[in-house]
């Protein structure tokens, strides 16, 4: 029975990992982090399966927000928040949203995970970059909005509408991939 | 703030953007509108796709092994060879209802499903049969702790007759550092403690605690604690909740 619990820990390792150790990655920018913070996160997932509620998402968006956390608490807790944030601002016109040189998914990843991921990546790219940027600086880079008017200079009502503006067109063009079908 | 300038907040919210002051006081407006909880469910959805938009890469080779010996060095909370992840769905089923304010029938309905499902592994019940026991036990008393003026919640389940309590806590974001919650039973107007806890990082928890024998009580209330928990409260609670008795 031991052994059944481990390989539904192995299984969601299979199912997840890649996805847990990419967003480790964009949010610490450091390979030897990310190992950390992937191997953190499943094991707090592990140790707390119990509090696991799927009324509020999915096991793998649980997982997401619990490696999303620890990456930004190590992050804040090494001082590198400046850089990320300024790697993440002075990206290029695609910003986050494009390959690092990181090799292709695996050939076993099911063909609909590829094709959500290209989509949400793709309707990322596809923003027009100043609301793309706010949106990347919160979720990637942790910040609230005042932070972000303040990292970017701009004023916080511009900050706000563009994350607004922002949101709206990922949850159209994310429609297939939402519960609701979309707005 | 109007109504619409409410429903502005609910993408940053999900993103995580809103500043801790701006937070509470939507969270207090969650809480009585069901158009803003649907906005905000709906733009947590997208939010919960952007970790796709991370440029793919590949895990270490060794990282997978790793995370399975971790694990079998670091047993789940409860007795040390439970499986949890099917555990995952029976608990939830409980959160679930619960939280979503459909009542003790619901969730005891829920909870016998989860039961049944969970009689079938014979060779796994355990501490989570001691949870789901206690619920359904036919002396199970319950009580719904609100807080004045805050946005956390909690419901609980007793069992005198297993001297059990099933604790589920809602919006509750984590004590501070070398803090920690405490759950108590005002007997005959006299704290006694049930135990001490802490939410996880998504401020919910389920927990089970003992209950001392022969203890009957009319109110429970959630205090926060130096850690280790107190003796009494050294504060006021932030939650309260009159008991229900058994029916």
């Amino acid at each position: 029975m031991v052994g059944g619990d481990e390989r539904a820990l192995g299984d969601l390792y299979d199912r997840h990992g890649e996805m847990a150790y990419s967003l480790a990655l964009a949010v610490a920018r450091e390979r030897a982090d990310a190992e950390e913070i992937v191997a953190d996160a499943f094991g707090q997932v592990w140790r707390n399966a119990a509090s696991y509620d799927p009324g509020r998402g999915s096991v793998a968006g649980w997982l997401a927000t619990i490696t999303r956390t620890r990456a930004l608490d190590l992050v804040r807790a090494r001082g590198r928040r400046v850089r990320a944030i300024e790697r993440a601002a002075q990206a290029d016109s695609t910003g986050l949203a494009s390959p690092m040189g990181a090799p292709a998914d695996p050939p076993d990843l099911r063909i609909e995970r590829g094709e959500a991921r290209r989509l949400v990546a793709r309707s990322l790219g596809d923003l027009p970059e100043p609301q793309r940027r706010v949106i990347e600086l919160a979720y990637f880079g942790g910040l609230s909005q005042s932070e972000i008017a303040a990292e970017l200079q701009e004023p916080l009502g511009t900050v706000k509408t563009r994350m607004r503006a922002g949101m709206e067109k990922l949850r159209g063009a994310l429609a297939p991939l939402l519960s609701g079908g979309g707005p | 703030m109007t109504d619409h300038a409410w429903s502005e907040l609910a993408a940053p919210y999900a993103l995580g953007a809103v500043a801790p002051d701006e937070r509470e006081r939507f969270e207090a407006h969650l809480a009585e509108c069901a158009a803003c909880r649907g906005e905000v469910g709906a733009f947590r959805e997208v939010t919960a796709l952007l970790p796709d938009a991370a440029p793919a890469a590949t895990p270490p080779a060794g990282l997978r092994d790793r995370i399975l010996r971790e694990a079998r060095q670091a047993r789940p909370i409860g007795r040390g060879r439970a499986p949890v992840i099917p555990w995952l769905a029976a608990a939830a089923s409980l959160v679930l209802a619960v939280g979503l304010g459909y009542g003790y029938l619901r969730a005891r309905a829920a909870l016998q499903q989860a039961s049944a499902a969970l009689a079938a592994r014979t060779d796994s019940l355990g501490a989570r049969d001691s949870l789901i026991a206690t619920l359904l036990s036919p002396d199970v008393g319950t009580a719904a702790l609100a807080a004045t003026g805050q946005a956390p919640s909690a419901r609980l389940y007793w069992s005198p007759s297993r001297r059990r309590v099933v604790m589920a806590v809602f919006r509750l974001p984590p004590a501070p550092a070398g803090r920690t919650y405490q759950l108590w039973a005002i007997a005959q107007g006299k704290p006694v403690s049930l135990g001490v806890f802490n939410t996880a990082a998504d401020g919910r928890l389920t927990a089970a605690m003992q209950l001392p024998p022969g203890l009957t009580f009319e109110l429970t209330a959630v205090t926060e604690e130096p850690a280790g928990g107190s003796p009494q409260p050294t504060q006021q609670p932030f939650l309260i909740g009159k008991v229900t008795p058994a029916d």
